[in-house]
C-alpha cells in the first residue's frame, strides 16, 4: 500500500497538480463567494447596498427577511411547494413500483412496448412540450388548478421511476413471487406484502430525485397557473425578485429564503443525493 | 365471451391494473402532447375551443416555413448549440477531471470539493439565475472585480448583444459540471481497485492507468453523459428566463424561450409555437440517434 502511494505522488506532474488545484479552488470560490455576497447583501438596507455593494454591512439588519416574507407571501409559496412535492413524490413512487413490478414479474407481450415508451421519455424534454401542455390544460379546464399541475409533475417523474423500479424488482429472485403464487396469493397481495417492503432503497433514490426535481421546478407552474394562491417557491421568488425589483436588500433576502431549504436538504442527504443522481443517469 | 373470460386471467387483470395508472398519467403528459402539437402545428388553431371547432383548417407546413424564415429561430438555435458545446466540451471534461483526481485521491480535501462543486445543482435555477444576474450586473461584484484591473471599466454585459450570452454560458458551465463529476465518480468507483493496483505494481504510469484502464471502462458512461448534455441543453429555459429573459433584443433566447415568447408574449401564435415544439422533439431524437450511431461505429468496448 505504501509503495503505491509513493509512486503515485512522484508521477503526478507538478504543473498538472497546480492546474488541478487552480480549477477546483476556482470552482469552490465561485460557489462560496456569490453565496457569501448574497448573504451579506441581504443584511443591508437598500441605501447601504447602493453605497457599499460588496463590503461587510456596517449596520447588519435582519429587517429584510420579515418584509420579504410578507410581501412575497412565502407562507403560501412554501405550502404549495410542499404540497406539490410531497403528493407528486408519493404518487410517482407508488405508480412506478406498481408498473415496475408488473413489467419485471408478470409475463406480458405488452411489456416491451410499454416499458420502451417510458425509456424514450427519459430523453424527452418537457420544455419542448410546454405550449401543447398549456393548450391541453386550458381545453380540459385544468388550467389554474392543483390537479393541472400535479398530473404533469407525476408524468414527468414516471420515466426514471419506471426504469429504476423495473431494474430493481427484476433483481429480486423470481422464486419469491413463484412460491407465493403457489401458496395462492394474488399479485396485489404479493406486491403489497412481499415486494413493496423490499423496495425501500429504490424508493429512497426515487424520492430524492423527485423531491429535488419538483421543489425546484419553475416552468410548468409558471405557464399552468396564474393565481397567486397556487404559486410555488421558484415562481413566487422570480416574481418578487425579478428584473423589476427595486429593493435589493429584500430581493436578496427572498433569494436566501429560497436557497436555504435545498442547501440543508443537500447537506443532510448528501450521500443519498449523489447516489440517486448517478443511478438516475441511466444509459439512454 | 367464454373465450374472453378464459383469456382474462387474474394475471392479465393484475398486470393491467398495476400498469394502468402510470401509463395513463405518463401518456397524458408526454406522449399525447407530442402528437397533439404535431397536429395543431399544421392547422390555423390559435385559441378557443379545439374539438368540434369549425374554423380550424388544415394549413400544411406553412408554420414550419415561417419558423425557418424567422431570424429569432436561428438566434435561439445558435444559442442552444453554444450551450450544447459548453456542456460537451466544458462540463464533461471538467467533470471527468474532477472525478478522476478526487477518486484517485490526487488532491487533498476531495470530499469537501466534491460537496461544493455539486452544490449548485441542488439550488433552484431561478435563485441561481437571479443571483448571478445581480453578480454580473453593473452593481455586482463582477464589475468591482474588473474595475480593480481596468479602472473605469464599463459593464455592458447586459446591453451588448454580442456578449450577453457569455454570463449565461459561464453559469451553465459552473452549475452542471458537478452533475457530470458525480456520474463519473460513481462509475469510477465501480472499477475494481485491485486492477489499478496491479497495473501500478507492474510499472504503469498514472497516464497509462487513465488511458488504458479508466477511459475504456468509462466509454459507455461518456456516451450517456453526452446524451444527457444534449437533452439537457434543449431543456435550458429557467436559467435564461431568470437571468436575461432572452434580452437584449432577444439575442440570448433559446428554443424553449423562443417558443414561450411566441405563445405567451404579445399576441399569441399557437401554430408557430406548436411547430417549434415539434421541431424540438425531433431535434432531440435526431441528436440522440446520432450519438448512438457514432458510439456504435467508433465507440469503445463496453461490457
Amino acid at each position: 500500500m505504501k509503495t503505491t502511494t509513493r509512486i503515485r505522488k512522484t508521477d503526478f506532474h507538478p504543473a498538472l497538480k497546480i492546474f488541478v488545484y487552480t480549477m477546483v479552488l476556482m470552482f469552490a470560490v465561485l460557489t462560496l463567494y456569490p453565496l457569501y455576497w448574497l448573504l451579506i447583501s441581504s443584511l443591508k438596507t437598500n441605501t447601504e447596498f447602493q453605497l457599499n455593494m460588496t463590503g461587510w454591512p456596517r449596520n447588519p439588519t435582519f429587517n429584510n427577511y420579515p418584509t420579504a416574507w410578507r410581501l412575497a407571501q412565502f407562507d403560501t409559496l412554501f405550502l404549495n411547494s410542499i404540497f406539490f412535492t410531497v403528493v407528486s413524490t408519493i404518487l410517482v413512487i407508488l405508480f412506478s413500483l406498481m408498473a415496475g413490478f408488473a413489467f419485471a414479474k408478470i409475463r406480458s407481450k405488452a411489456t416491451p412496448f410499454l416499458h420502451g415508451s417510458f425509456v424514450i421519455g427519459i430523453l424527452l424534454t418537457l420544455q419542448s412540450l410546454m405550449v401543447p401542455l398549456f393548450l391541453m390544460a386550458v381545453s380540459t379546464n385544468l388550467y389554474n388548478t392543483r390537479l393541472g399541475v400535479l398530473i404533469p409533475y407525476v408524468g414527468m417523474g414516471m420515466p426514471i421511476g419506471i426504469y429504476l423500479c423495473t431494474e430493481f424488482i427484476r433483481s429480486i429472485p423470481d422464486s419469491v413471487v413463484e412460491s407465493a403464487r403457489i401458496d395462492g396469493a394474488s399479485y396485489f397481495r404479493i406486491f403489497a406484502s412481499i415486494i413493496a417492503p423490499m423496495t425501500k432503497p429504490v424508493a429512497v433514490t426515487l424520492a430524492i430525485l423527485n423531491v429535488s426535481g419538483v421543489w425546484n421546478e419553475f416552468m410548468l407552474v409558471n405557464i399552468l397557473v396564474s393565481s397567486d394562491a397556487l404559486r410555488t417557491l421558484p415562481v413566487g421568488i422570480l416574481k418578487f425578485s425579478g428584473p423589476l425589483a427595486s429593493d435589493h436588500g429584500r430581493q436578496f433576502a427572498a433569494l436566501t429564503i429560497g436557497l436555504v431549504p435545498m442547501v440543508i436538504f443537500y447537506l443532510i442527504f448528501r450521500k443519498q443525493i449523489t447516489e440517486g443522481v448517478s443511478a438516475g443517469a441511466v444509459k439512454g | 365471451m367464454k373465450r374472453f373470460l378464459a383469456w382474462w386471467t387474474e394475471e392479465r387483470r393484475a398486470y393491467l391494473l398495476l400498469v394502468l395508472p402510470g401509463v395513463l398519467v405518463y401518456w397524458a403528459v408526454m406522449a399525447f402532447p407530442t402528437i397533439f402539437s404535431l397536429g395543431l402545428s399544421m392547422t390555423n388553431y390559435n385559441g378557443g375551443v379545439i374539438f368540434g371547432n369549425p374554423n380550424i383548417q388544415f394549413v400544411g407546413l406553412r408554420h414550419y416555413l415561417r419558423m425557418f424564415n424567422d431570424r429569432y429561430f436561428w438566434i435561439s438555435l445558435k444559442n442552444n448549440g453554444l450551450i450544447m458545446a459548453v456542456s460537451v466540451f466544458g462540463q464533461i471534461p471538467l467533470g471527468f477531471l474532477f472525478a478522476y483526481v478526487i477518486h484517485r485521491k490526487l488532491i487533498k480535501f476531495g470530499d469537501f470539493f466534491q460537496t461544493i462543486i455539486y452544490l449548485p445543482c441542488v439550488i433552484s435555477t431561478i435563485v441561481v439565475g437571479r443571483l448571478w444576474q445581480s453578480f454580473f450586473s453593473p452593481y455586482g461584484p463582477f464589475t468591482k472585480f474588473m474595475q480593480r484591473f481596468q479602472p473605469g471599466w464599463e459593464n455592458e454585459l447586459a446591453y451588448d448583444p454580442q456578449k450577453a450570452i457569455l454570463p449565461v454560458l459561464f453559469v451553465i458551465l459552473w452549475m452542471y459540471t458537478g452533475q457530470y463529476m458525480i456520474i463519473f465518480l460513481a462509475n469510477l468507483q465501480k472499477i475494481d481497485p485491485s486492477l489499478i493496483e496491479a497495473a501500478r505494481i507492474d510499472g504503469a504510469s498514472e497516464w497509462q492507468v487513465l488511458t488504458r484502464i479508466m477511459l475504456p471502462a468509462l466509454s459507455g458512461v461518456i456516451v450517456t453523459a453526452c446524451i444527457l448534455a444534449i437533452s439537457g441543453s434543449l431543456k435550458s429555459f429557467d436559467l435564461v428566463y431568470a437571468m436575461t429573459a432572452g434580452n437584449p433584443a432577444r439575442r440570448t433566447s433559446v428554443l424553449a424561450l423562443y417558443m414561450y415568447d411566441t405563445a405567451f408574449k404579445h399576441s399569441p401564435n399557437y401554430p408557430l409555437a406548436n411547430s417549434i415544439s415539434v421541431f424540438m422533439v425531433l431535434l432531440s431524437f435526431i441528436l440522440i440517434v446520432l450519438v448512438r450511431i457514432t458510439e456504435a461505429r467508433f465507440g469503445g468496448r463496453e461490457e
